[in-house]
């Protein structure tokens, strides 16, 4: 155990800050779960790989850098520690690049990884249907094999960036005697193709992220497929994975939340109640809990090892921990907690952000799933429904 | 920076593992509560591992190893509820005797001769020390008066703390390991009661506890071997997410054990009732919470994402 930089690391951490402190927009972006709120964040999206920030642990030959977990750490520190913005191509550069460089070919890894790196293509998450959300084994949305192509009929909702991104990504049935998580297939296909209708759905503050997607004989190339018919399922698990364990909640984000509401307690901190001080005070505790687990769970993978189930723990922790913190703002916001914008004009962010953290335990797998699997992948106690 | 331990450390603590699970199961607990909590031949095991001499320097005949080495071996001494003063001896006692220069105090610890709990301000007992005896609910635990002189000596605070804290994660892995045994084989409507989803989310939300207080523990153990200035608020926030850890782990296994968790013929109360005790010793959980709450709120200590190791 070694827990101080090395010379190249304090080197790196210096070149990031020096370009995130002249790059990141001065002032905070709209959301970008807006148009005009999205447009500015794939343009960051661009101006990062402009500097190839786009992924920097992705190999060169695919635009990134090529640099280990701990300089990824490294970077997603200055990142927050300078305020980016979110990320409008996580689900891109987060979930499905690493998906991609697991099981994709060759073709498939030159073909969709730079146009992700340099922020040119955004993608959509497409996993629920109507039918399957927390159970997401039954899915019922049809590809069927014609010729070189699937031809997919059927229903996604609740796609994360869907309402204006590009292309999408999601499991659909190509066996149609199948059942359960058999047959399934995992298929990338243009979000403007003929015979997909977006209807944006309008979320609980009032912005239109995400989406409902609806299939009506949509022809997609067979060499859109990943990891071959049939692997769906196990395609989506690793996908799933790094969705909950590692990439897309690293602990910077937390960690300059918890920064924040120091600073907030600070400046309510004479009608602040103890119990309120001391949420303020575990908030840092535990973003810095997340981030020693991280760097430990980073150096776990450098030295050969794998995230299993232990992803769910960590889906947990940060979802519950952002929701607490913002929750804790709300609370020494007081009277101004409702406001949308303070008197000075400037945005609540703590109240998007407590609106937002209420998704956090729902996304990628609910809590009450990830607790289940906690219980019988982890601690080995007896299936649902077990006798 | 690498948060890793090496294949080395690891088999260590496995082994003392072990040892334990085969040596100091519950039936010797339950033996030591009826005949006078000590045993010198337990004792002599430990001293005869190398125990004793973990941390001595290896000049003096010690093992020469680290602190993180300690806790890991701390929180195995804790999952077997280990009732001989080994951590405060020669995990708390010995790198504070070391770090005071008073080698020539080592040799009797290293035979396994000595075992000294060091007196400090914030404990009013000593563990197995001579002074009027003390009942601690803990029916292992033997606990003297403190005498009149104690340190207050910030290394030896911090030590104990951050072995407490490793002991309480031992006790937290241990009891969520008793309480999924026990839901695993009591059935009730038909079915083992660890299949209900009302247990199966309390019990995962005890391994989330667990398994964020272990990094923090790894990283307050490295930080006093490496005697950062922060080191203080770090043991602090260790002890306070093993204490955490714990007390929510003890609470969800008795519900787990029902009324059997109620009673002395479970073994899960010897666990308990040394979290209990641990959870109070070398700086209550008010404590530890203030000093943390001091360094972060009051701006002494650097914060945000840059600041994850400062």
């Amino acid at each position: 155990m070694q827990l101080t930089y090395t010379p190249e690391q304090q080197a790196f951490r210096a070149e990031v800050r020096v370009w995130m402190e002249t790059h990141v927009p001065k002032e905070p972006l709209i959301t970008l779960e807006c148009r005009e709120g999205y447009d500015q964040h794939v343009a960051w999206e661009r101006t990062l790989a402009s500097g190839n920030w786009g992924m920097v642990t992705w190999p060169e030959a695919f635009g990134g850098r090529g640099l280990d977990l701990i300089q990824w750490l490294i970077f997603e520190e200055e990142y927050f520690r300078a305020g980016g913005p979110n990320r409008a191509n996580q689900n891109g550069i987060f979930l499905l690049g690493p998906t991609i460089m697991e099981f994709g070919t060759e073709e498939q890894k030159a073909r969709f990884l730079p146009p992700m790196a340099r922020g040119e293509v955004i993608w959509a998450q497409a996993w629920s249907e109507p039918g399957a959300g927390s159970d997401m084994a039954a899915i019922s949305s049809k590809a069927v094999r014609d010729g070189d192509h699937y031809v997919i009929t059927g229903q996604k909702t609740w796609s994360s960036r869907a309402a204006f991104a590009d292309w999408g990504f999601g499991m659909f049935r190509t066996d149609p005697e199948s059942k359960r998580h058999k047959g399934l297939t995992f298929i990338l296909f243009d979000l403007n193709s003929p015979g997909i209708t977006r209807r944006p759905i309008r979320q609980l503050h009032g912005d239109t992220g995400f989406a409902e997607l609806f299939f009506d004989e949509v022809r997609v190339p067979v060499e859109n497929c990943l990891a071959g018919e049939g692997e769906g399922w196990n395609v989506a698990m690793a996908t799933a994975g790094f969705e909950r364990g590692l990439m897309l909640r690293s602990p910077g984000r937390f960690q300059a939340t918890a920064k924040r509401l120091v600073e907030l307690y600070r400046k309510h901190a004479d009608e602040a109640s103890p119990a309120a001080r001391e949420a303020v005070t575990q908030a840092w505790m535990a973003a810095q809990a997340y981030a020693y687990n991280t760097y430990a769970v980073a150096a776990k993978i450098m030295a050969g090892g794998k995230i299993g189930a232990e992803a769910s723990l960590n889906k947990i922790f940060w979802s519950e921990l952002d929701r607490a913190m913002h929750r804790t703002a709300m609370h020494l916001l007081g009277a101004h907690a409702e406001l949308k914008r303070f008197d000075d004009g400037s945005i609540n962010a703590w109240l998007e952000g407590y609106i937002f953290s209420l998704s956090g335990p729902i996304y990628a797998g609910s809590n009450e799933v990830q607790r289940n699997i906690t219980a019988e992948r982890l601690l080995g106690l007896p299936r649902i429904g077990a006798g | 920076m690498d948060m890793l331990f090496t294949e080395d450390q690891l088999a260590l603590a496995e082994t003392v593992r072990d040892y334990l699970a085969g040596t100091h199961g519950p039936e010797v607990l339950r033996r030591l509560d009826v005949d006078g909590n000590r045993d010198p031949a337990i004792w002599q095991g430990l001293v005869d591992m190398g125990l004793t001499g973990l941390l001595i320097p290896e000049d003096q005949g010690g093992l020469g190893m680290g602190l993180a080495d300690a806790a890991l071996i701390a929180v195995e001494c804790g999952r077997a509820c280990l009732a001989e003063p080994l951590v405060e001896t020669a995990f708390v006692a010995v790198p504070w005797l070391v770090a005071q220069g008073r080698t020539p105090e080592l040799a009797a610890i290293l035979a396994g001769t000595a075992k000294p709990d060091l007196p400090h301000a914030i404990n009013p007992w000593v563990a197995d020390g001579t002074g009027a005896a003390l009942t601690s609910v803990d029916p292992l635990r033997n606990l003297a008066a403190a005498p009149a002189e104690r340190s207050d000596d910030p290394l030896l605070l911090n030590l104990g703390a951050l072995m407490s804290a490793a002991q309480l994660v031992g006790l937290a892995d241990a009891m969520l390991a008793q309480a999924v045994e026990y839901a695993k084989i009591r059935t009730q409507f038909g079915q083992p009661i660890g299949a209900f989803q009302g247990l199966k989310h309390q019990l995962a939300s005890c391994a989330v506890a667990i398994e964020f207080a272990k990094p923090v523990l790894w990283r307050a153990a490295q930080a006093v071997a490496d005697g950062v200035d922060s080191a203080d608020v770090h043991v602090s926030h260790a002890k306070v997410a093993a204490t955490d850890a714990a007390q929510l782990t003890s609470e969800t296994a008795i519900q787990v054990h029902g009324a059997m968790g109620y009673t002395y013929e479970v073994d899960l109360h010897f666990w308990m009732k040394r979290s209990w005790a641990l959870s109070g010793a070398w700086g209550s959980r008010a404590f530890h919470l203030r000093r943390v709450d001091a360094a972060v709120l009051g701006g002494s200590h650097p914060i945000g994402p840059e600041h994850t190791f400062a």
